[in-house]
């Protein structure tokens, strides 16, 4: 068996497909606008979150402030502070993000893992396993995701490790659909049909060859669906039902509501959490759909055609049009323009 | 053909409903030998023996002291009946009761969500199709990417701040005699309308975008679809084209986006409900949730997923209709 | 012989992420009454954009077009607004496309995409409409008409199809019909019954027929002149029988070479060396020149002119082959 395959790799037929390297990657997102503005906000709230003591001037759980309660923004508090502990609203807010990357990016990874390795499970392995989880995905997806974690939390408890895992168990259904139908395309590609012929074992080819050939939609999915997570643990905080010690974006946003922000016109107080949500989520999504554009060309939007088409520097269209004539290639004649223009189709 | 299909598909959805049923039935059940202890847990205040007695109590209320499989089949038989089980609360009320009061009030959030975001929104997508590439297309564009990172809690919060408190246009907070006194009178109505629109519109904004983008992406996947290039060269008139052929294609995947996006509506909306003290099923969820009252939770959960299959039921059979390749199989 | 389509310097370009795809570079056609002319080349050669481009079929953007005239049935076509293009689609000129499951509708039935020609074009009612559809269908050679019509695209066989799109296409009784690959999708005895229908529709209609396709036999068997094209210029045209008895451009001989043939056996099926050069990065000088054997050091530096080389015979080569393959 060995002997084959090593014929199958001379031939090139089992030839691994290597993922791009994470620098090349990384380089690539870099190199794309869009993934430049994803990468800094992401970037920039990774060091907020490390830094975080650092960065508060004040201690964000301290609530024994009683002169300083309900203060506007000013530049001894940046984001002004909270009406009824007088807590300092940008200390939290840099706190708050420790706990949104880290349920976000923890959840994410782990999706992606548990996600890949069902997906492809599903999609390789065939047959009664793969009825089986495709029967568990269309079951997870009737039940409301929201209240079926509230009652989730209720019965396991409201750790920050348990929250974690419930979005997991919950997360992972959209990952592995989507890499299952992948693998099913991969399955019939020639170089894992020849890995087979050669004796491969369904473990290899499933680790060496079907694993690789999803990198990058695993990659991409979790940054999307770091970005989902945030999204709901800032709802489940927001109903108070997240970690109840830790300071998050979605907590203080309930606080505001019940402390009296509406009321007092506290604006601060509401825009402040709301756009630590804003720049997380947003940062990630960007990521995301970066990788997915990186990963599939074709999945780009058609208005870049267009945007495109109009940004054209029209004496350089002509260059091209006029290279085109036979007459200028013998250098002989003068071509007469370059003809009559014309737009046609739905467009008009 | 297309008979079996649908019998298929009913088959399966009753399929999927008993396990749900099932899972509904065990999730309370998770971590604990006994349910009384979940559905009763020790108070501070109370001697053990006192809670053993309570126990044997709630046990006997419940139906726990019965074998855990015989608790499921008198589970099944109750739901036979029609009876989601006893909630928790003082008086022992009905669940279905208790739910039946409230489902109202929250269909009339989700209803007129999802009617003002499939047509403006279905509409908007097309319009972004037709003109792809100029403004109306960018505006869906880079609407969708900001709205996509706002919450819809957040939206709820900025809405009731600005035309609730500050600018006093809506109530902020649903008038508690919205329920109390309603009435089929033009008062009546008009006072659960005011009351309604910021719960209304801070869900819409996000389905409007959600499914203007599926359409969008939708009519312009039909578009490219060699067929329209034959319609344009038989010389049909551009509009001929577009209705007759473009938007009865894109019809397909816009019904499919639907009933998937059902599922996600109804669990949005426990968060607005909460914003608002809307006297919906949204909140009943919550208080259930607060005083641990596991038949009220599970029997709304129940429902909802419940609805959520039916849904998506009716939308693969109207997909039947206008597909006419469907016949056997599962396309999605 | 009255001239159907003229065409003169066609150019089209569509911008992408990595620079300008340069996929028609200066076509000249004419197509006369009655005359059946192909169109041949390897896929990505700009065939088909041609003959999309004749139809004003390609829309701008993405596509940026230039053309010196494009004249159909004495009709100035660049001065013609949308309007009137619609009108003249399907009506005068029509279109075959190459795969037809998915050039149908695929929720329509076919008899109402036939009838949406009559009803289009001849102002028919649904019923008119209906009873000449079932006519056509009949007469291209499809059993049980009328039943037929209710199908659904799914519900033919793909010779059945193909053959609803020419009953669409011939349902105006046009001046000249393009057909883009028609037989290309279908098994090859599907092919010549197909092809067989297509020639006698076009002889019996009196209809000019553009014939696009990569298939040097399908060529043989129907066209009566050719252009060959190559990375979006034509590189010889010639009459059928001088361009199958003395090829004379190198690609034009590396086409027929890859044409299975019966009669010779001892004659070895070959490939031409390479591919089809990159439209966003062609080669300098002659776009062939980096498969050509004949290739010198001039056909790397500069790009030869269409030049006449007989009666109705242009080629564009420094080096034209003659008669038997040898170099002149």
């Amino acid at each position: 068996m060995k002997q084959q395959r090593n014929l199958a790799q001379r031939l090139g037929l089992g030839m691994k497909r290597r993922a791009s390297s994470a620098g090349s990657l990384l380089g690539k997102v870099w190199a794309h606008k869009q993934g430049k503005v994803g990468l800094v906000m992401v970037g920039f709230l990774v060091l907020v979150a490390v830094f975080a003591p650092y960065i508060a001037p004040y201690d964000p759980y301290d609530v024994s402030q009683r002169t300083t309660k309900g203060l506007p923004p000013s530049s001894k508090h940046l984001l002004g502070t909270t009406i009824n502990t007088g807590q300092d609203i940008f200390s939290m807010l840099v706190y708050g993000t420790r706990v949104s990357l880290v349920v976000g990016v923890t959840s994410g990874v782990c999706i992606a893992i548990v996600g890949s390795i069902i997906g492809v499970a599903a999609g390789y392995l065939g047959g009664a396993v793969d009825t089986l989880i495709m029967r568990l995905v269309d079951i997870m997806l009737v039940i409301p995701t929201l209240p079926l974690v509230i009652v989730l939390t209720n019965v396991l408890g409201r750790d920050f490790w348990i929250i974690i895992l419930i979005f997991v168990a919950l997360g992972w259904t959209g990952l592995a659909r989507t890499i299952r139908s992948l693998v099913l395309v991969l399955k019939n590609t020639n170089y894992v049909k020849a890995a087979e012929l050669a004796g491969a074992s369904r473990w290899h080819i499933m680790t060496r060859h079907i694993l690789p050939g999803t990198s990058h939609l695993v990659i991409m999915s979790t940054a999307l669906s770091s970005a989902g997570i945030m999204v709901a643990e800032a709802g489940l905080s927001f109903l108070g039902l997240g970690d109840p010690t830790a300071i998050s974006w979605g907590k203080m946003l309930a606080e505001a509501q019940s402390g009296g922000a509406l009321l007092f016109g506290a604006w601060w107080w509401i825009f402040a959490p709301g756009l630590g949500i804003f720049l997380a989520v947003f940062g990630f999504m960007r990521l995301g759909l970066v990788l997915e554009e990186i990963a599939n060309p074709r999945m780009k939007r058609t208005s870049s055609v267009y945007r495109l088409f109009r940004s054209l520097d029209s004496s350089y269209v002509e260059e091209v049009f006029n290279s085109m004539d036979d007459y200028q290639v013998m250098g002989s004649e003068v071509t007469g323009g370059g003809g009559q223009r014309y737009g046609t189709g739905l467009e008009a | 053909m297309k008979l079996s299909y649908v019998i298929k598909r009913v088959l399966y959805s009753l399929f999927v409903f008993a396990v749900v049923i099932t899972l509904n039935f065990f999730i309370p059940r998770i971590g604990v030998d006994d349910p009384a202890e979940r559905y009763y847990p020790p108070q501070g205040n109370m001697s053990e023996i006192e809670y053993e007695i309570v126990k044997q109590l709630t046990r006997e209320q419940y139906g726990f002291h019965v074998s855990t499989w015989q608790q499921y089949l008198n589970y099944l038989k109750g739901l036979a009946r029609g009876d989601l089980g006893t909630s928790f609360r003082p008086g022992s009320p009905k669940v279905l009761d208790l739910i039946a009061e409230r489902l109202p009030w929250t269909l009339v959030l989700s209803v007129s969500t999802m009617l003002i975001g499939v047509v403006v929104g279905v509409g908007f997508g097309v319009v972004a199709a037709v003109k792809r590439g100029r403004w109306q297309d960018t505006l869906l564009l880079n609407a969708s990417t900001v709205m996509v990172a706002l919450p819809a809690f957040f939206i709820a919060l900025i809405l009731s701040f600005y035309l609730g408190f500050e600018w006093e246009i809506f109530p902020a907070y649903t008038d508690s005699t919205m329920v109390s006194q309603f009435a089929w009178t033009w008062e009546g109505i008009s006072r659960v309308a005011r009351n309604a629109a910021l719960p209304v519109m801070s869900m819409m904004v996000g389905s409007i975008i959600s499914y203007a983008q599926g359409t969008r992406n939708a009519v312009i996947a039909v578009t490219n679809e060699d067929f329209v290039l034959t319609a344009r060269a038989k010389g049909l008139k551009t509009s001929t084209i577009r209705y007759k052929h473009i938007l009865r294609n894109s019809l397909l995947p816009i019904v499919t986006s639907l009933g998937m996006s059902i599922s996600g509506l109804i669990g949005g909306q426990v968060v607005i409900e909460q914003v608002f003290n809307w006297n919906g099923m949204g909140t009943l969820f919550l208080e259930a949730n607060n005083t641990n009252d596991y038949p009220l939770m599970m029997g709304i959960m129940l429902l909802l997923s419940g609805f959520t299959i039916f849904a998506i039921l009716i939308t693969d059979l109207v997909y039947v209709l206008l597909d006419p390749r469907v016949t056997v199989g599962d396309k999605r | 012989m009255e001239q159907v389509l003229k065409l003169r310097n066609l150019k089209v370009v569509f911008p992408t992420d990595y620079g300008l795809i340069r996929a028609v570079e200066g076509v000249d056609l004419d197509i006369f009454h009655r005359e059946c002319v192909a169109l041949v080349g390897e896929s990505g050669c700009g065939k088909s954009v041609t003959s999309q481009a004749v139809m004003r079929l390609l829309e701008s953007p993405p596509a940026l077009i230039r053309v010196d005239a494009l004249e159909f049935d004495g009709r100035d076509l660049t001065q013609c607004t949308e309007q009137e293009m619609q009108e003249i689609r399907g009506r005068d000129m029509a279109m075959i496309f190459q795969d037809a499951m998915t050039s149908l509708n695929p929720v329509m039935t076919v008899g109402r995409q036939i009838d949406e020609m009559y009803r289009r074009h001849n102002g028919d009612s649904k019923k008119e409409a209906r009873e000449k559809t079932v006519k056509a269908l009949e007469l291209i050679g499809i059993p049980e008409p009328r039943e037929r019509a209710n199908s659904f695209p799914h519900q033919l066989s793909g010779g059945m199809r193909q053959r609803v799109l020419l009953a669409m296409a011939f349902a105006c009784m046009p001046k000249l019909i393009i057909a883009d690959e028609p037989t290309t999708a279908l098994d090859v005895t599907i092919q010549a019954q197909v092809l067989k229908t297509l020639r006698g529709m076009q002889r019996g209609c009196g209809t000019s027929l553009l014939l696009v396709t990569h298939d040097l036999s399908v060529v043989a068997s129907i066209a009566d002149r050719v252009y060959v094209m190559y990375a979006g210029k034509i590189v010889e045209k010639a009459p059928v029988k001088d361009l199958f008895t003395s090829p004379h451009h190198p690609y034009t001989v590396g086409l027929m070479a890859a044409v299975p043939r019966l009669a010779d056996e001892k004659k070895q099926f070959t490939q031409i060396p390479g591919t089809v050069p990159s439209p966003v990065n062609k080669p300098s000088g002659c776009y062939f020149h980096p498969r050509c054997q004949y290739a010198t050091e001039r056909c790397r530096q500069e790009m030869p002119r269409l030049k006449p080389t007989g009666k109705d015979r242009e080629v564009r080569c420094f080096h034209p082959l003659s008669a038997g393959g040898e170099q002149q």
